[in-house]
């Protein structure tokens, strides 16, 4: 509004006029801009902060993203994930990481409100897609030099990251956002953290970890098996693993490993790189999670699977995904791959075509109906399993009863664009839990009154579902329970998938509640209870 | 990436801040100094390594270059400063220790400010004094989070702060110590940076830690009688002599700076233990100046007022 205005009174003013009318009060410098900088002009999705909008800068006209920080535990204050994420997104500088351009606040309307604390947004450059998102776009396929061209622009991008001293701990096709400019950028820093190991080396691979980090980090599908098997001191060669799923997704156009659960993703692992042994990945049976596995001795169908893309693509996604995390190729060494030097070469990021399909976002949202996926920026999907079992009966059990639309009865597919299911529950079900600090592996005492359950209820199995740090606690272990039904499977659609998941979760909930354990189920409802009865005291 | 660098103060904001603060310059420099040292007890008592009482106060200096002083009471802007740093840490610490070690240490019983060897100190430690009530952890804690929005927004969330101390370890390394014994020199030169950390001159602002580096570096060779290079040696570690001989003289007259400062603060009236907004406007009442600040100073005076109040029939009826 105010730029309008301006340009109206003041016909073309001269560049000075205009940067001495738009300067900062030299006696009032605010540190954030304010939400009435930018005119809100929709929402693009939620991620694990909340909902993301897509907004036009009133000051530059340009289009951005803002991610809303939902404070989640008013108890601890500003939420560390968000803080950690800010502090580490200031510090990066590079074409290949999404930007965060500024701290945007929004003051309540009424000064009187009750809940008078202002929210915050992170406000990013807008990307038209997210890769998750173009991938399940029907009508967008991948050639070879494009998919080229972006796994340049990733490797690059984590090389940055890497040399840094930083580890991403989320990397998934979700997390990577794409502009019509054929651009690439890694975004979602929530789970990230400073590594303090040495960096990679060309030719040396992941290395030697230093130090202790926790193991409850990166989406399911995208996880190393070292991760899967509770490797704690792991190295930056955790995020090469999710460069090579993502890789293997552009090249098949849907994830490559979508486990169940933290055991059938291992197995899926070994099908496809095949069973560990001493040689391809030293020092397997000492991880803690490998105790108890007894895997079927197989080759590995990885060349078989991945034939018809030419051995390049196959070599390349062999050093990608190598079971042992210190030979794994890190991303110098990726970056000279032959790869990329053999014919058909990389696209430049210009020549790219843009995607008219994906960034007419209303048009997917209400035509394409299995499109649910939101395009860019997705944000923050840290604290998240692709199948996110557990949310879904976290918020089925707590608001089914309250909002019909949730029953099972309620037809699949046919959910609108703005109820996406994650977030969709923690929005309207019980208050969200907090996740618990990515790196509990401090020992931050105080944080530990709440972690202390056991996870997952699971308790005496050792394949108990950790997924990723936040919700699941209060899990069943869904994969002994669920039907498995491999006709309508379909395992392009994660969230299509999940949904799914869910809605046989509420079946099971009242079809088959003797096939759950009552106790942990008592436990939950105990748990709840406490939950509610100390946000009761704190108000 | 700008691991190893700081946003600095502008010369126009430090000038601003000197000039145009409603405060006279000397009560400007008391609260900062004792805010600062304020949280560097706090950081002992919490058990949190130098390395996060720095930064936090680091980002304490900043916040106070963009808000006034007198907006909120010094200790709570400490508090949330160092709760804000140390939840960026690996040692993250919870509201309700925070609230307990600024309850002891603002308490009549603690020896901040009052070593107990100090002449007509009491010496009671009456635990009494610094039980801290449900109601007044709920109050600190409401402050407390308050505060570190506040804190945040008005540093645009930028908390990175980088610290001079391994790079003067470093640098010290690549200088052979001086060939004395390590340490000393490097004892002597952590001793400076972390003096500099009181100094209302705000030095962390103005200098990069490459600079507080090399001239912690000098003052501690100069204080151990180690022989240094000849040459221009901290061109080395792209420094300028202007530079270094501002920040030299600048580390020397802290603890000059901090006796002054503690005297000063007698004859305020504040004996012993913290400074606190009240004293700062009964002095300025004193010194009839409290009329220049005018509704300033009333309306948060009544404010805090009926927040007293309020408090007060909050803990009867608790």
């Amino acid at each position: 509004m105010s730029i309008l205005e301006s340009r109206e009174a003041g016909g073309a003013p001269s560049p000075r006029s205009f940067a001495i009318a738009h300067q900062r009060p030299k006696n009032s410098f605010l540190g954030c801009s304010r939400i009435t900088d930018y005119e809100v002009l929709g929402k693009l999705g939620e991620g694990t902060f909340g909902e993301v909008h897509r907004a036009r800068s009133k000051k530059t006209g340009a289009l951005v993203a803002l991610k809303k920080i939902i404070m989640h535990n008013e108890k601890d204050g500003f939420p560390i994930t968000a803080l950690r994420e800010i502090k580490l997104l200031k510090l990066l500088s590079h074409k290949n990481i999404l930007r965060l351009e500024d701290m945007a606040v929004e003051h309540p309307v009424r000064s009187s409100d009750k809940r008078k604390r202002p929210i915050m947004y992170m406000v990013t450059p807008y990307m038209d897609h997210d890769l998750s998102g173009l991938l399940d776009n029907p009508s967008v396929h991948f050639t070879e030099p494009q998919i080229k061209c972006y796994m340049l622009q990733l490797l690059e991008g984590l090389k940055y990251l890497h040399e840094n001293h930083i580890l991403h701990r989320d990397m998934k096709a979700a997390n990577l956002l794409i502009n019509n400019k054929g651009i690439l950028q890694i975004a979602d820093f929530g789970l990230a953290r400073h590594y303090e190991g040495e960096v990679p080396k060309p030719g040396r691979g992941g290395g030697e970890g230093r130090r202790d980090y926790t193991s409850l980090v990166v989406t399911r599908w995208y996880r190393p098996p070292e991760l899967l098997m509770h490797l704690k001191r792991y190295t930056t060669a955790i995020d090469m693993w999710g460069v090579g799923c993502v890789f293997g997704e552009m090249l098949t156009g849907k994830p490559i490993l979508a486990g169940d659960s933290d055991l059938h993703q291992l197995e899926i692992i070994f099908d496809l790189c095949g069973t560990p042994t001493d040689e391809n990945m030293p020092g397997w049976r000492s991880l803690p999670g490998a105790e108890t596995l007894q895997p079927r001795p197989r080759p590995g169908n990885l060349a078989q699977r991945f034939r018809e893309y030419g051995s390049g693509a196959v070599s390349l996604l062999r050093e990608l995904l190598k079971l042992d995390w210190r030979s794994r190729v890190n991303a110098i060494d990726a970056l000279q791959h032959p790869y990329f030097r053999t014919a058909p070469y990389p696209a430049k990021p210009s020549d790219l075509p843009s995607f008219e399909e994906s960034h007419e976002l209303d048009r997917r949202k209400f035509h394409d109906r299995r499109a649910a996926l939101p395009p860019a920026p997705k944000g923050g999907t840290v604290g998240r399993g692709p199948h996110d079992g557990p949310n879904a009966s976290f918020g089925n059990d707590s608001f089914s009863g309250r909002n019909g639309v949730n029953g099972s009865r309620y037809p699949r597919n046919s959910r609108g664009p703005e109820e996406r299911l994650p977030a969709w529950h923690r929005d309207r079900g019980l208050p969200p839990r907090p996740p618990p600090p990515a790196d509990s592996d401090h020992g931050d005492g105080y944080r530990d009154s709440r972690g202390g359950r056991p996870r997952g209820g699971g308790g005496v199995r050792q394949d108990v579902d950790t997924y990723i740090p936040s919700y699941d606690r209060d899990a069943p272990p869904r994969r002994d329970d669920r039907p498995r039904r491999r006709d309508d499977r379909d395992d392009r659609r994660p969230d299509w998938d999940r949904r799914r998941d869910y809605d046989d979760h509420g079946r099971n909930s009242r079809t088959r509640s003797r096939s759950r354990s009552p106790i942990r189920d008592r436990d939950r409802e105990r748990d709840r209870d406490r939950e509610r009865d100390r946000d009761v005291y704190r108000r | 990436m700008s691991h190893m660098t700081n946003p600095l103060a502008t010369p126009d904001r430090l000038f601003q801040r000197r000039s145009f603060g409603a405060l006279p310059l000397e009560l400007q420099d008391t609260i900062f100094f004792a805010t600062q040292c304020l949280t560097q007890a706090a950081g002992i008592l919490l058990q949190l390594p130098q390395s996060v009482t720095a930064q936090a106060n680091v980002l304490l200096a900043r916040y106070w270059l963009v808000e006034p002083l007198m907006a909120h009471e010094f200790s709570d802007v400490s508090a949330a400063t160092l709760y804000l740093t140390a939840k960026c840490s690996p040692h993250p610490r919870s509201p309700r220790d925070l609230s307990n070690v600024y309850a002891y240490l603002l308490s009549a019983s603690s020896t901040f400010f009052s070593p107990p060897t100090a002449p007509n100190n009491n010496n009671n430690n009456n635990p009494s004094a610094y039980y801290v009530s449900e109601t007044a952890y709920q109050a600190f804690h409401t402050r407390l989070l308050a505060l570190e929005g506040r804190v945040l927004y008005a540093l645009s969330f930028d908390t990175h702060v980088a610290l001079p101390h391994p790079l003067a370890v470093t640098y010290l390394q690549a200088l052979e110590f001086l060939h004395v014994p390590k340490e000393t020199i490097g004892g002597k030169a952590v001793q400076y940076l972390n003096a500099a950390l009181l100094s209302p001159q705000m030095l962390y602002l103005t200098s990069q830690p490459n600079t507080l580096a090399v001239a912690a570096i000098y003052n501690a060779a100069r204080d151990v009688g180690a022989k240094m290079p000849e040459c221009e040696w901290w061109e080395v570690f792209d420094v300028e002599r202007e530079e270094l001989g501002f920040l030299v003289v600048g580390m020397r007259s802290v603890e000059g700076w901090g006796r002054k400062l503690r005297e000063d603060m007698k004859a305020m009236g504040v004996e012993r233990g913290m400074i606190m907004r009240k004293h700062v406007e009964a002095e300025l009442s004193r010194r009839g100046l409290g009329v220049r600040i005018g509704n300033k100073v009333d309306a948060e005076e009544e404010a805090a007022r009926m927040m007293d109040e309020k408090m007060e029939a909050m803990e009867v009826a608790g």
